[in-house]
């Protein structure tokens, strides 16, 4: 009994480093409708900032929250407003993703060339020491992760509901032509959501940095699990992907143990299809109504 | 249109190559085919000065009869332009066979074209043991294989490490883990049989993708097991996690032992820290810290090495290059013309003993065109340093493993 209980307290540590990193995905996919393909690379450039800047100024990864989350705000900002937006007028609504996925490859080449593919560990500080609760095991990392991961959902739920920008971005995401007669600057929602989105990564990234070696190709590890976190969770619910990663996390741990570790993938993707069958809309999606 | 373009641009590339190859006056042409370019470019180059430093010497010694050789360079950047080079090389400059190729998706199809168009070719670097498998006549690979990997870390098990802890081979709970591609499943696969062949005791085996961000899971199934001794194949990623998350979950097993890949590299020992890596095992091609009476003239190799390219060798991929090169063309010189079957002959006629090259190994071809005498050395983290613990000729350090209380 004590290795199934330790398998759920990994599951769900794993599912709060799921849930960090899925929201600025599920916020720029809801509101913005868009795929963001270079979301994985959002979160090495974080996470690479976090190396760096740790290493050079000698201090803990927690700390660099703050200018790290300005710095993906600032680059989030720039690419909605100098890559996207241009394409916003386009005929075919894809062009955008496959500028994200542009972008994608472009960001993973520079890093090549920056960093080289060698792999560069920021030091942990103490996020990697084990906690022994009784029998169990857990990580001072992962805990902190999984409290910023409900403080961040929670936040942006006030957020969206409570303030007056709040309500002109969701006002957008529910009517884009609707919102603009209202005096909505549209475009100016999505350059602010989109820098959102992209500040979530930083704080994620800064969370991450300290439990993973960065690499160039660091991004590719996370972003499959998370497109799978936001559908599931229902595109565009904060709270459904908070849930949606605690789930995935859960099934990952279980199955690596109970059935295999090769095949906890397989086990994954057949609960996502099954859950996609019964309802199309994710666990927590508001239906079809919605846009 | 991207296909109808690119043959296009090779054809380019293939004729200002030729053009710029064609003013060096070359006696005896030879073709030397690496990623040159592209993501495997740093380990091709680092392949290729092993070739360039071995053709040096020997155009230095003389070369064949008196004829230098030169190695006309070609770009195996994927597997198309690796076909492409290949005919280009034989067709176009009309060399006289071709080294190669450090990736074994690249040797596969290019030594396929040199077969057909019955040229030698000389594999000294890529490792997947299909490309022998194929009953090629033209075809010599000098280097280990990943069965020579697997036979190594089964043999770390029987020969270093059950005795150490004073107890039977069969005696000592084994596990397997590999990611699941090509490399960890071969090696995994032969690990088994050998395994079964020493009649070792191996509980599970375990696959995962290289990309996984959790193995949590897979330890905790071994510490259930009360898995003595981890064989794991893996690249750099996973063999972070898998370190840092058994030391984490406090999972102690007797012994590690890795196979190439994230295990050779420091980053890896870096990330994990020398205390968390140190006594691990790893069975791999010749590293430098070797015992230089078992690998003569490594030392003049890594000084050459240092005089031409101004730093120390940046892998032990232009070491197994180097030998390769150097043994297959004392044989060229040693044929009786450069036909391919005279050369064939030559190949087929090298026999120098166990501990006779800079690798340490010796070589000996078989039927199949594989060196047979071609082994990977044992070694072990110590102190933050890979250093070649087995076989005892080519240790430079005692092993590090005691009977626990």
């Amino acid at each position: 009994m004590t290795v199934f209980w330790q398998l759920v307290l990994n599951g769900l540590m794993l599912g709060g480093l799921f849930a960090i990193i899925s929201v600025g995905l599920t916020l720029i996919f809801g509101i913005i409708r868009l795929v963001n393909f270079a979301h994985g690379e959002l979160l090495m450039v974080g996470m690479y900032a976090t190396f760096l800047l740790t290493t050079q100024l000698g201090v803990h990864p927690y700390a660099l929250a703050p200018p790290v989350v300005l710095l993906l705000f600032v680059v989030g900002v720039l690419i909605q407003r100098f890559i996207l937006q241009p394409l916003l007028e386009a005929r075919d609504h894809h062009v955008q993703i496959f500028a994200t996925v542009g972008l994608s490859t472009a960001l993973i080449n520079l890093a090549l060339l920056l960093f080289g593919a060698d792999i560069h560990s920021t030091p942990a500080y103490g996020a990697r020491t084990s906690l022994t609760l009784g029998p169990f095991r857990i990580l001072t990392g992962h805990v902190v992760m999984f409290v910023a991961g409900i403080l961040v959902v929670a936040g942006l739920h006030v957020f969206l509901q409570r303030t007056y920008l709040g309500r002109a971005i969701r006002a957008t995401a529910q009517h884009r032509h609707a919102a603009q007669l209202m005096g909505i600057d549209i475009n100016r929602i999505y350059i602010i959501t989109f820098g959102i989105g992209a500040a979530c990564v930083g704080l994620a990234a800064t969370l991450v940095a300290p439990m993973y070696p960065v690499s160039p190709t660091v991004g590719t590890y996370f972003v499959l699990t998370a497109f799978v976190v936001v559908v599931l969770g229902g595109m565009g619910s904060l709270h459904g992907a908070f849930i949606g990663a605690l789930i995935i996390g859960l099934v990952d741990s279980l199955s690596g143990y109970y059935i295999a570790p090769d095949l906890k993938e397989v086990v994954i993707f057949a609960i996502f299809i099954l859950i996609l069958l019964v309802r199309p809309t994710g666990l927590f999606g508001l239906g079809r109504g919605s846009e | 249109m991207a296909l109808r373009i690119r043959p296009a641009l090779g054809i380019v590339a293939g004729v200002a190559l030729g053009l710029l190859a064609g003013t060096a006056q070359a006696d005896v042409k030879l073709g030397a085919l690496f990623p040159f370019s592209g993501e495997l470019a740093l380990l091709g180059d680092e392949s290729w000065r092993g070739v360039e430093l071995a053709a040096e010497e020997f155009n230095a010694k003389g070369g064949i009869n008196g004829e230098k050789v030169q190695f006309l360079r070609g770009d195996a950047v994927d597997n198309n332009q690796a076909i492409a080079e290949a005919r280009r090389l034989i067709s176009v400059e009309e060399v006289k066979a071709i080294f190669g190729t450090y990736s074994s998706s690249r040797s596969q199809v290019a030594s396929q074209v040199a077969e057909l168009a019955g040229i030698p070719y000389f594999e000294l670097g890529a490792v997947s043991d299909d490309i022998t498998g194929r009953g090629f006549k033209y075809l010599f690979r000098t280097n280990p294989t990943a069965k020579a990997m697997a036979a190594r870390t089964v043999e770390l098990i029987t020969e270093v490490i059950a005795p150490r802890l004073d107890v039977e081979p069969s005696a000592l709970k084994i596990a397997i883990i590999h990611e699941d591609s090509l490399y960890g499943t071969t090696v995994a696969g032969f690990q088994n049989e050998f395994g079964a062949e020493a009649n070792l005791n191996i509980v599970e085996t375990m696959a995962y993708p290289a990309s996984t961000v959790d193995l949590s899971s897979t330890i905790l199934r071994l510490q259930q097991n009360e898995i003595d001794v981890v064989l794991q194949t893996s690249y750099q990623n996973d063999s972070v996690l898998f370190f840092r998350q058994s030391h984490e979950a406090g999972f102690k097993p007797k012994a590690v032992i890795g196979g190439g890949g994230g295990y050779s590299l420091v980053d890896t020992a870096q990330a994990v820290g020398a205390d968390v890596i140190e006594g691990a095992f790893n069975a791999d091609v010749t590293q430098y810290a070797i015992n230089p009476e078992a690998a003569p003239g490594i030392e003049e190799f890594v000084a050459a090495y240092q005089a031409k390219y101004g730093s120390a060798p940046r892998s032990g991929h232009s070491l197994v290059n180097y030998v390769g090169a150097q043994v297959i063309l004392d044989a060229l010189a040693k044929a009786e013309s450069l036909e391919p079957d005279a050369i064939v002959a030559a190949v087929k006629a090298i026999d120098i003993p166990e501990g006779g090259t800079a690798e340490g190994w010796g070589v000996k071809f078989g039927e199949d065109g594989q060196n047979e005498r071609a082994t990977m050395m044992g070694m072990q983290w110590q102190d933050g340093k890979l250093v070649t613990v087995w076989p005892p000729e080519a240790a430079v350090a005692e092993i590090r493993l005691t009977k626990p209380e």
